[in-house]
């Protein structure tokens, strides 16, 4: 239970720069997700909270206290790897007890550690069995447990679904978060997939190329994505974003968008109307936001249709003007080469910056 | 490209089955998904296609010619693996040609296919580079490249793209669908991922225990599963499964006599907040949908709506659903006919 704050942090490998510039403060019992493609420094960001890595700059503190000279045995940071590293000749039992038994735990507090983590992750039944044969989602509940039992104030975990299969991923996502709330640990959970983020974190950081892009709540994150990348990362399928170029009307400004058609009068914010607008801008949208309309001022044609069960990714347009929508399949359904007209609601839209890719105006 | 016919199936291992009885008629360029948990037939069944594997008793026709005691080489049908199998010393170029040049066939014989298949997955840009140095998504092109320029009778994919990152897997599922559909080829591909199999699938097999329980286009499974089995695998959050008699919900219909269990999607509840007998257990906020769990006495229910409605903890609120969109199912599982 314990508050980790990330100052200027950065690693330089050679001339390779893997994180730059962090400042990240993670609150005492907080989930938070470094979400970012590979690459992006989040596991780099990770070992050096655990103490593997050792920054070129900057700090790192727990409860305010520099923790750069404390060997990684004595930082109390649980960790979990993707390739879980459970030791197979062991019994299930055997593997989940030996943190406590290196703590000096008492037999007889082990074993009711033990039991109740096993129960909680339903390892129960095979509590004797040796670890070489059981199932890769049994290993990595396995590993999770093993980390989880000595309660350690700080947990990290580096991308531990990704070797489990699809159904499996969506229980322990659960089962992970309401582990975290029993135990209120501080935990901190490197990902790839924005739905694990989104699904498990109170909030997600947004990293790409070494650097933060941005701090916040899911849905901080999914409305008013600072960054054009944090955008298209967010969200699946991720945020529309078309090149445009700002024009006028009778009714306002609004954005054209070449072939794909104009955009209604944009709904500025009083911060966008007094920064002003580039001539030219990235117009984006949320693939949920595309509202089929026969009057609508925007059109693309359809050149693929994607039925997922309760929905409908429709794949537009082609030639770099390239979005998709999603719909519900209650509605009549487009073909591909139909051209599909609709809307977007003025309020929905998001513009950022084509230089920088920085989101103009904050929330429009 | 080649049709692709399994009769009656059957393998064990030891005393485990591993298949019992499975019938598969996978139609000449389909996109053909088998789908299923861990062990469940899912990998024999690409086993014996290929001839790897010899089932106990069934046959394997391939185009209606029979399989028994042709070789694998013989029937000429290519394997995408799951950890691609790409050779690391060799560039993406060498890669690809690798299968022809074995062959032996004519040098500009191998140029000419290998510059129409590359053109076609947009790859030439990094023939010149090993392995090592592609992306996830880009080493999975050179393996389906690999298998393409062989021009096989038909396309067996195990699991191709679970490794790749979530975006990269949306983008490669679809990639993987256009260049089926351009170069007219038959597939059968294995997925435990139900959000692949139906935006892949023409037809799609579901599979328990080495058995096939529903085969057919994904959304006729999707909207008229034949047993809750089938209504389980596919839909994420699941559909909710409720006890026929005092289910807190208000089915609006008569209920089959038979009926043992109701099921709802939880894109079908329609939530009302007015103080009705259900509570809001949790809230999972995803942006373009609100997941909702509900309780109802000891009852459990999630629902998906649209967007980002306002909702809190605790609150109580009544449920309804359009009486069509409810499924029954008898003491088995079975799906009742609509009375």
């Amino acid at each position: 239970m314990t508050q980790i704050a990330l100052s200027n942090l950065g690693k330089k490998f050679g001339s390779f720069t893997a994180l730059a510039q962090m400042n990240l403060t993670i609150g005492d019992g907080e989930f938070v997700a470094l979400l970012g493609p590979s690459g992006c420094g989040k596991s780099t960001t990770m070992n050096m909270i655990a103490g593997m890595v050792d920054p070129t700059e900057g700090d790192i503190r727990f409860d305010d206290r520099s923790i750069l000279d404390v060997p990684m045995s004595r930082r109390g940071v649980g960790f979990v790897f993707q390739n879980y590293a459970i030791f197979t000749h062991m019994s299930v039992r055997e593997n989940l007890a030996y943190g406590l038994r290196a703590q000096g735990v008492s037999a007889s507090e082990r074993n009711r550690r033990v039991n109740a983590m096993a129960d909680l992750l339903q390892l129960t039944p095979m509590l004797d069995r040796r670890a070489a044969g059981l199932s890769v989602n049994i290993l990595q509940r396995l590993a999770i447990g093993r980390s989880a039992v000595v309660e350690p104030a700080i947990f990290l975990l580096d991308e531990p679904l990704s070797n489990v299969d699809a159904a499996f991923r969506s229980v322990m996502r659960s089962e992970l978060k309401a582990l975290q709330r029993q135990f209120s640990q501080t935990l901190v959970y490197v990902t790839h997939d924005q739905l694990e983020a989104m699904t498990m974190a109170d909030r997600i950081a947004v990293m790409d190329h070494g650097k933060l892009l941005q701090v916040g709540t899911p849905l901080e994150i999914y409305n008013n994505p600072q960054d054009v990348f944090v955008a298209r990362f967010i969200g699946s399928p991720g945020m529309n974003i078309l090149e445009g170029t700002i024009a006028s009307s009778d009714e306002g400004k609004l954005v054209d968008l070449a072939s794909a058609g104009r955009s209604a009068p944009l709904a500025l914010s009083d911060r966008a109307a007094s920064q002003g607008l580039p001539e030219k801008v990235l117009f984006g949208f949320r693939p949920e936001q595309v509202n089929p309309d026969p009057n609508g001022t925007m059109a693309l044609p359809v050149n693929f249709v994607e039925r997922i069960g309760a929905r409908t990714i429709l794949h537009l347009g082609g030639d770099g003007l390239e979005a998709k929508a999603v719909l519900d399949n209650q509605i009549a359904m487009p073909s591909i080469g139909d051209v599909l007209r609709f809307s977007i609601d003025p309020k929905m839209v998001r513009l950022f910056d084509p230089v920088s890719g920085i989101a103009i105006g904050g929330d429009i | 490209m080649a049709s692709i016919r399994l009769e009656n199936i059957c393998k064990h291992y030891g005393d485990v089955v591993a298949l019992d009885d499975v019938s598969i008629e996978v139609e000449d360029n389909a996109f053909f998904c088998l789908f299923g948990p861990p062990l469940s037939g899912k990998s024999t069944i690409l086993k014996i296609i290929l001839g790897l594997e010899t089932p106990d008793s069934g046959s394997v026709f391939i185009d209606d010619r029979p399989m028994n005691g042709v070789s694998p080489a013989q029937r000429n049908v290519a394997m995408v693996f799951q950890n691609l199998a790409l050779f690391p010393h060799m560039t993406a170029l060498q890669n690809v040609r690798f299968p022809l040049v074995e062959r032996k066939i004519a040098e500009d014989v191998i140029a000419a296919r290998v510059d129409e298949v590359t053109k076609k997955l947009h790859m030439q840009h990094i023939l010149h580079k090993p392995p090592s140095q592609l992306s996830g998504g880009e080493r999975q092109r050179v393996a389906i490249a690999r298998a393409l320029v062989r021009d096989p009778v038909a396309y067996l994919m195990d699991d191709p793209i679970s490794a790749l990152d979530a975006r990269l897997r949306e983008e490669t599922r679809v990639e993987l669908r256009r260049i089926q559909r351009e170069m007219n080829q038959t597939v059968i591909y294995v997925t435990h991922d139900q959000e692949e199999a139906m935006s892949v699938s023409d037809q799609m097999a579901i599979f328990e225990h080495g058995r096939v329980r529903q085969v057919g286009a994904p959304h006729d499974l999707y909207d008229a599963p034949a047993s809750t089995y089938v209504a389980e695998m596919l839909g994420a959050p699941a559909i909710n499964l409720m006890a026929a008699g005092g289910t807190a919900l208000n089915a609006g219909r008569p209920v089959p006599q038979q009926a043992v269990q109701l099921g709802v999607r939880p894109e079908h509840l329609r939530v009302l907040k007015d103080g009705g007998n259900t509570q809001v257990s949790a809230i999972e906020p995803m942006g373009a949908t609100t997941i909702l769990t509900l309780k109802a006495g000891a009852e459990t229910m999630k629902a998906a709506l649209h967007g980002q409605p306002e909702f809190q903890v605790g609150e109580s609120v009544s449920l309804s659903v359009d009486p069509a969109q409810i499924h029954f199912f008898d003491k088995n599982g079975d799906t009742l006919v609509a009375v």
